[in-house]
């Protein structure tokens, strides 16, 4: 399997906290690698650093087919999507125009481009009749499923999800899932921090249990929710699954 | 003495070079008040060293200062110092940088509701802080600031009647020089105020309709 992006010996701080403290991974091509651990861990932050959205104090972050110079770091934020917890649409676009703002400001696509790529992603999430109304029109998880969309139409090449279930209501969690689970089926590269624990034993290919900063245990979800290695791991788990 | 109507018919074509005068002075400086008003906001969002503290030291000097004051500053302290402006453009300097400060402060409330979130939000796109704050910060700040702004634009209205003072043309300017000859003050004081008020109204319409039409991505 081709390595997409490799993480080597990655450390954050903030002024004298040390949040993540040295970590090593490699995310494969199409691959679905999701991240579980408890709060303040570091988990938000290890995903920050992912698209230089918070820049790391030290490490690397290289992304294949970069040679990991300067203006890598750009390409990093270019290249790689990410969709956050609570939305954030641009409230005062309609959904189309959150959709094509950016790949014709950035990518330079032409508006009717733009506009008919736009179309196809929401048609795919169901929500192409929504196409000329507003954020604030639309419910938590449409909002959600509006802001995968907006992200994939970047083209990234890996997309980053940072808890985008946590602020749903639970009878439009499922409706988000299913449209992560549909772009992991056609290989997507996706890095997934989530407390959905069905989720990740179904679709993920490697979890992540990760705690004060650190990779405490990396497997297959049938191995770590079945037989993990780590004390701390199995710990955490009883806590979230009982 | 009663009121004679008549007489403020005669006058009538006076008035009118006198509204438009207000008219084009207001329009404009409201204008370029708000492009002050970005600027100011902008620069003081993005910390940009030495402008903030100059933006921050012009917000203090005109909110702490009569408005009749920075005018005779601008129309006699100036030429001083070899900066002669004709009536009109002092005028409107007067009326633009005092209406400025209003807005910098107007828009800096509205940008202070946009969230890191949203900031995040475009940076995850690629936007750059620059994109951001054109595209996303103050469209939706001016949303937001719309209905201080609007007051500051109709106290801007009002106070063009300051320029009488150094000798513009202007409403306030016509009905003044009138009573020095016909002694017709009610009738022209009466004109002049039921002028300003239909002044206030137009505008204070044409925000609420821009208003409604903003909103719309904000209203359930
Ligand atoms: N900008 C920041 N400045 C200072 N400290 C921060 C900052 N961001 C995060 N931290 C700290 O880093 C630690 C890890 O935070 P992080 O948000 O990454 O945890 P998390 O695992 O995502 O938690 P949660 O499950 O609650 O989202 C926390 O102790 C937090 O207080
Ligand atoms: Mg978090």
């Amino acid at each position: 399997m081709n390595t997409l992006m490799s993480v080597r010996g990655l450390r954050k701080h903030f002024g004298d906290a040390d949040v993540i403290k040295g970590v090593d991974l490699d995310i494969h091509e199409g691959e679905v690698v999701v991240v579980i651990g408890p709060s303040g861990s570091g988990k938000s932050t290890l995903i920050r650093c992912l698209n230089n959205l918070e820049p790391a104090t030290a490490g690397d972050i290289v992304l294949s087919g970069s040679n990991g110079g300067r203006d890598s770091l750009a390409r990093l934020r270019d290249e790689v999507g990410m969709v956050f917890q609570d939305y954030t649409l641009f409230p005062h676009l309609s959904i189309l125009r959150n959709m094509t703002l950016a790949p014709m400001k950035l990518r330079g696509l032409a508006r009717a481009e733009a506009e008919a790529q736009a179309m196809k992603l929401l048609e795919r999430v169901g929500l192409a009749h929504k196409a000329h109304a507003y954020p604030a029109e639309l419910s938590g998880g449409q909002q959600q499923r509006v802001a995968i969309v907006r992200a994939l139409a970047m083209q990234p090449r890996l997309m980053l999800f940072d808890e985008p279930t946590s602020a749903l209501d639970p009878e439009t969690v499922n409706e988000v899932l299913q449209v992560m689970k549909e772009l992991a089926a056609e290989g997507t590269t996706m890095v997934v921090v989530t407390h959905e624990m069905g989720f990740a034993r179904e679709v993920a290919d490697r979890v992540i249990f990760f705690d004060g900063g650190r990779i405490v245990e990396c497997a297959p979800p049938a191995q770590l929710f079945s037989a993990p290695c780590e004390e701390r791991t199995r710990q955490f788990l009883t806590h979230v699954l009982k | 003495m009663s009121f004679d109507f008549d007489y403020l018919l005669t006058q009538w074509p006076a008035l009118l070079d006198g509204l438009w005068m207000t008219l084009q002075v207001s329009a404009l400086s409201i204008l370029l008040s708000l492009l002050i008003g970005v600027l100011g906001a902008g620069i003081k969002l993005f910390r940009l060293p030495g402008l903030t503290q100059l933006v921050a030291l012009y917000v203090e000097l005109i909110r702490n200062t009569p408005i009749l004051v920075q005018l005779f500053f601008i129309f006699y302290g100036l030429p001083a110092v070899g900066l002669k402006l004709s009536l009109y453009w002092s005028g409107v300097l007067c009326l633009s940088l005092w209406a400025g400060a209003y807005q910098i402060e107007n828009l800096r409330g509205g940008l202070a509701t946009v969230d890191k979130g949203l900031r995040e939000a475009g940076a995850a796109l690629s936007l750059s802080s620059r994109q951001f704050f054109r595209l996303i910060a103050i469209p939706i700040a001016f949303r937001v600031s719309l209905p201080a702004m609007l007051n500051t634009a109709i106290s801007l209205l009002k106070n063009s009647a300051y320029l009488q003072t150094i000798g513009l043309a202007e409403l306030t300017f016509v009905a003044v020089d009138r009573i020095a000859t016909d002694f017709r003050a009610i009738e022209m004081f009466t004109a002049i105020c039921v002028i300003y008020l239909a002044l206030v109204a137009v505008l204070a319409l044409l925000a609420g309709r821009l208003e409604a039409h903003l909103q719309r991505p904000f209203q359930q």
